[in-house]
């Protein structure tokens, strides 16, 4: 294919397609990495040096969208199940950045492996009522030495061996920096946490504890989860995007959004991309490129079933099988400042609620369920002084709110990324109203937890609170967010052996355009309980590798 | 972008809801809010350093902002006008939390008192604040 403009289009520029650009150009492909969003993280001319944009400001990232997307233009819509009619709210939706870097930027790069079981739930523990429990078509042993690479890639921080999580998958090769500074309450909660039987451990982090690949130590300035890093101590995916650019075989193009993958005329395979060159206002131009070899769709597992939908591809399951992480918090008020305004926003995390005991498997039973799975939990901090503010009544309480500050300066808070089995009827798909500026139509979530989620958090809520009181809390209450405010979002192009039943195959590509590959966490068969970036990366990394060859 | 009397009016409503925000700037967040896409570039993220005070906005970025601020613009003559509406409260408390605690780059904060009173360490890496 003479004319084509490459040999690969990545769409996304994330975790996902920053890997898939780094793996295929190393081996000699050229790419085209289209990026929706604007972009804040590096100069698109040599040297391709950060740009330098991001800052500690609360306002900027937090309240006015700089990362993207701006509900205002891409507006999402949710219910919780058809019965609420065509939706619920129109606004943001689980929304991950919309920039150059992706889901990444925005990251407090906690980065943890999953474990052997998370691939194979359904052989391990057994199906669910209500529940679509099944195992990956690809196991831990064929991603570890995807995960070695891309922990190398990042730049991962972490403490294996007898120090570190015991229940930790097995890993050939320790991790490529040491663990961070603790955070002093950290250190606080992970004590109480073993006396009250926990195993609590360095948290895997993306944030270099050294100086990395040329890139400076972390701070600890305190601004992290939420926030670009003003300095790049966060590696992913910025890592990766400068070594595809600096190979030369990279033309990273952000404000480029797609709307159509091209098929050939016998419908079977793409041959490229339309996108509309969002530098031009009010009538974007549309712009056609040519790939000789194959599309890689990364635009994360919200935005990827949105462009397959419109584009017809993949089959009836798109969409299907959406899950998130069910988030629980247990907040704990101290009565002395817990020190959360440095560091990075967590540093410790412990695993046991996804595994299998004789007390969960009495909870589980009580509950009617055949067995029950948390999800990892994070030892971490609370929200900046605007976000605490906002939680405040106003008038005349409100400064003593503040000055008291029990969600903030005194609070410390466990989250649990609790494992959100996946159910047919949770699904994204398109709106029949609602368009984004572009006027293609908005994706539409439908999605209501399982009770296995409710079970698991009612569960672990009272042991969280007692390792809070444990560690000198004097107030110990535990929460869950009523609306699918997750960022970790997945499952919506099912990877499988079997085309009845998946999206993708186990090389990730497309059952009905085998050229089209799914490199994000749309693959994901289960949440798991761990947050999903260093897998989807992984996987991303294996796809490319097998397309390479 | 107001009057002295608007001023007082908009430093009221805000005082209400936050104690103390109008002497924090409260009003002057509002009003470099307000009138952002007066600048170029616009005054809506502010930079990381003196050489780049503010970021540019893309185009379909300020379409967005001057529907926002066109909105926000009404919510404030309504409250001028003393006849607010039902969701008003929530924008201006939004306002109100966004001057005391911002950064003080956006005009509000001034000084760093709303971070001095609530005891919240000045940050390593601000935005510039020219």
């Amino acid at each position: 294919m003479s004319e084509a403009d490459c040999d690969v289009v990545i769409v996304g520029s994330g975790p996902g397609g920053g890997t898939v650009a780094e793996v295929l150009t190393a081996a000699g492909k050229s790419v085209i990495v289209l990026e929706k969003g604007r972009n804040h993280l590096l100069s698109l001319d040599p040297p391709y040096e950060p740009l330098r944009h991001f800052s500690n400001d609360e306002i900027a990232q937090t309240r006015r969208h700089l990362l993207g997307p701006d509900p205002l233009l891409e507006p999402r819509t949710y219910r919780r199940s058809p019965a609420d009619g065509k939706r619920l709210l129109v606004g943001e939706v689980n929304n991950l950045p919309s920039t150059v870097g992706g889901g990444g930027v925005h990251a407090d790069a906690k980065l943890p492996r999953f474990r052997e079981e998370d691939f194979r739930l359904r052989s391990e523990r057994g199906p669910v009522e209500g529940a679509s429990v099944e195992d990956w078509p690809v196991q831990y042993d064929d991603l570890e030495p995807h995960y070695a690479a891309v922990e190398q890639a990042f730049g991962v921080a972490g403490e294996d061996g007898p120090a570190g999580n015991p229940f930790a998958a097995g890993r050939r090769a320790p991790f490529p920096m040491p663990p961070g500074p603790d955070m002093p309450m950290a250190v606080v909660s992970s004590a109480a946490a073993e006396r009250v039987g926990l195993h609590p451990y360095r948290a895997p982090t993306g944030a270099n504890s050294v100086t990395y690949d040329s890139r400076p130590a972390c701070v600890d300035c305190g601004f992290c989860g939420g926030y670009g890093c003003p300095i790049h101590a966060k590696g992913d995916p910025i890592a990766s995007l400068q070594r595809a650019l600096r190979s030369g075989r990279c033309d990273l193009r952000p404000e480029a959004l797609v709307t159509e993958i091209v098929l050939d005329g016998g419908g079977r395979r793409a041959t490229g991309v339309r996108y509309l060159d969002l530098r031009g206002y009010p009538d974007p131009p549309v712009v056609e490129l040519r790939a000789a070899e194959a599309v890689v769709v990364a635009g994360g597992a919200f935005e990827t079933p949105r462009l397959l939908l419109r584009c017809g591809l993949g089959g009836d399951l798109v969409g299907r099988f959406l899950t998130y992480h069910f988030q629980t918090f247990t907040i704990g008020v101290f009565p002395e400042p817990t020190g959360g305004e440095r560091g990075r926003s967590v540093t410790h995390l412990h695993d046991d609620f996804m595994i299998d005991s004789p007390a969960m498997r009495e909870a589980a039973r009580e509950a009617g369920l055949p067995w029950l799975r948390g999800g990892v939990v994070e030892h971490g901090a609370g929200p900046g002084p605007i976000g605490e503010a906002m939680n405040y009544p106003t008038g005349e309480g409100h400064l003593r709110s503040m000055t008291d500050s029990a969600l903030r300066r005194r609070l410390w808070v466990f989250t649990m990324q609790g494992e959100d089995l996946p159910q047919e009827g949770n699904r994204v798909d398109l709106d029949p109203d609602v368009r984004d500026a572009w006027g293609l139509p908005a994706g539409r979530v439908t999605y209501a937890p399982h009770r296995h989620e409710l079970a698991a958090s009612e569960y672990a809520s009272p042991i969280h609170e007692a390792v809070m009181t444990e560690a000198g809390a004097e107030l110990a209450f535990s929460a869950t967010l009523p609306e699918p405010v997750s960022r970790h979002v997945m499952g919506t192009a099912r990877m499988g052996a079997d085309p009845r039943t998946s999206v993708v195959s186990p090389e990730q590509r497309l059952w009905d355009v085998d050229n089209v590959l799914v490199c994000d966490s749309s693959v994901f068969v289960t949440s798991a309980g761990y947050n999903p970036t260093l897998t989807l990366a992984a996987l991303a990394r294996r796809a490319a590798t097998l397309l390479s060859s | 972008m107001f009057s002295e009397s608007e001023r007082t009016r908009v430093g009221d409503a805000l005082d209400a809801l936050v104690p103390g925000a109008a002497a924090m700037g409260a009003v002057d967040y509002v009003e470099r809010l307000l009138t952002a896409l007066d600048h170029d570039p616009p005054r809506i993220w502010a930079g990381p350093d003196e050489g780049k005070p503010w970021l540019a906005l893309g185009p379909w970025e300020r379409q967005a902002w001057a529907s926002r601020i066109d909105q926000l613009r009404a919510v404030y003559r309504r409250v001028i006008d003393g006849a607010p509406e039902p969701g008003d409260e929530q924008i201006l408390h939004t306002h109100a939390c966004e001057a005391c605690y911002g950064d003080p780059a956006y005009g509000g904060n001034r000084d760093g008192a709303g971070w001095g009173r609530i005891a919240f360490p000045d940050p390593l890496f601000p935005p510039a604040r020219s």
